[in-house]
């Protein structure tokens, strides 16, 4: 017989509720500013060089948040190879956690991919892991609220802390005041980044295509084949292979805006509900911030990889399976 | 005077963007029902379908990012 446990006072409620008490005390002493939202990302330094076609080299907040990801992989990295490397059948630790990760990813290419799945599989990897840590590294402290103070024409007044710290305080100055420029942005929220992936992820199903099929992978899109031996839908062949360019180019801006509308809606989201609601809902925000950052990461790996298997087969392929 | 009416005409553009994510929530309604239906059916076609269902959400939430991007482009960049 099972022993039915008995309600009890835990530990832990009593910390979520100090830390609501601690928040609604930290809310009446410092009220929160809504922040100055932009959808570029905000430049930090002054141009540091020139390059002669595209132009001047600033560092902006976005990359500082994609040095930080990249030092969290590399360091992943090698711990997990420290743990494989180890004599024992079954990793335990980090390793363990992202051999099922891999193995998992990898079961669900060859399902997809068939004989392909090892050319897709990294390409897959790569794209979903950064993209995880480029989402999940925002949740941290201090992105997008410690910054520059900048000036600006409808700013707040500010308020000296310790040493050459200051606060911002809820309260318009007249004339010129200030804003902050965050030294961190999460990375996603930056068109360049997700722009790029996207760019790479639809480029290297073209390459992949080619690959598989050979120059036959181009018939997909001008499709001449049928065009003489059955004149009317022959034509319709050839306006469909136009479409499927049409829908390939369409690729690049719906993976580039689906990551960054996702990210930057939670952005804007966060600073509206903390300006609003400060105690408690901000918590609530922030698990549904995680959530949506694995779910985004996910698709967009999925999504790469799901083109790139349909770009492995041809369409005589197809018939022969229907 | 005429800076006051085009934050107005910004702020009800925003607005009447939004109204496409009713479509998108329409579909994402539909491509859950489906697939839960079927799994309900058939509980062996889960790992199937989910990917598949995924697939689906990701495509007509699209519609619903596309608005809300033309909507954050009225609001801070215009």
């Amino acid at each position: 017989m099972e022993k039915t446990r008995k309600w009890r006072w835990g530990t832990k409620r009593w910390i979520v509720l100090g830390f609501i008490i601690l928040s609604v005390i930290g809310v009446n002493l410092i009220k929160p500013v809504q922040p100055h939202i932009q959808v570029a990302p905000e430049t930090i330094t002054e141009t540091l060089f020139t390059l002669p076609v595209i132009g001047d080299f600033k560092i902006t907040n976005t990359m500082v948040a994609m040095l930080l990801g990249d030092i969290v992989i590399i360091i992943i990295a090698f711990l997990v190879k420290r743990g494989v490397n180890k004599d024992t059948l079954a990793p335990k630790g980090i390793a363990g956690a992202f051999e099922m990760l891999v193995d998992s990813l990898y079961n669900m290419t060859e399902s997809t991919a068939g004989k392909y799945a090892k050319k897709v599989f990294p390409w897959f990897a790569t794209i979903m892991i950064i993209v995880l840590f480029a989402n999940l590294i925002k949740l941290l402290p201090g992105f997008e609220t410690i910054g520059f103070l900048h000036h600006a024409e409808h700013g707040y007044q500010v308020q000296a802390l310790d040493g050459n710290w200051y606060t911002v305080i809820n309260e318009k100055a007249e004339g010129e005041g200030y804003i902050v420029t965050p030294f961190a942005r999460a990375l996603s929220t930056d068109l360049n980044f997700t722009a790029a992936l996207a760019l790479i992820a639809v480029l290297m199903t073209q390459v992949i295509g080619v690959q598989a099929q050979g120059f036959r992978y181009f018939g997909k899109f001008l499709n001449f084949s049928t065009m003489f031996k059955k004149p009317l839908l022959g034509f319709m062949d050839f306006i469909v292979g136009l479409l499927e360019t049409i829908s390939e180019l369409a690729k690049v801006l719906s993976f580039a805006f689906r990551l960054f509308g996702n990210m930057f809606a939670g952005m804007v989201l966060m600073a509206l509900v903390g300006v609003m609601v400060p105690i408690f809902v901000p918590s609530m925000i922030m698990m549904f911030e995680l959530f949506i950052g694995v779910i985004q990461a996910f698709v967009f790996g999925l999504l790469t990889m799901v083109f790139m298997a349909q770009a492995t087969q041809g369409h005589g392929a197809e018939e022969e399976h229907a | 005077m005429s800076g006051d009416i085009v934050l107005a005409a910004k702020f009800i553009g925003a607005g009447l963007a939004m109204i496409g994510a009713a479509g998108a929530g329409v579909g994402i309604g539909l491509s859950v029902q489906g697939a839960l239906e079927g799994m309900a059916r058939n509980p062996d076609t889960y790992g199937n379908l989910f990917t598949n269902m995924i697939l689906g959400i990701a495509f007509s939430e699209a519609i619903a990012i596309y608005c809300l991007v033309i909507a954050f482009l009225m609001l801070f960049v215009l």
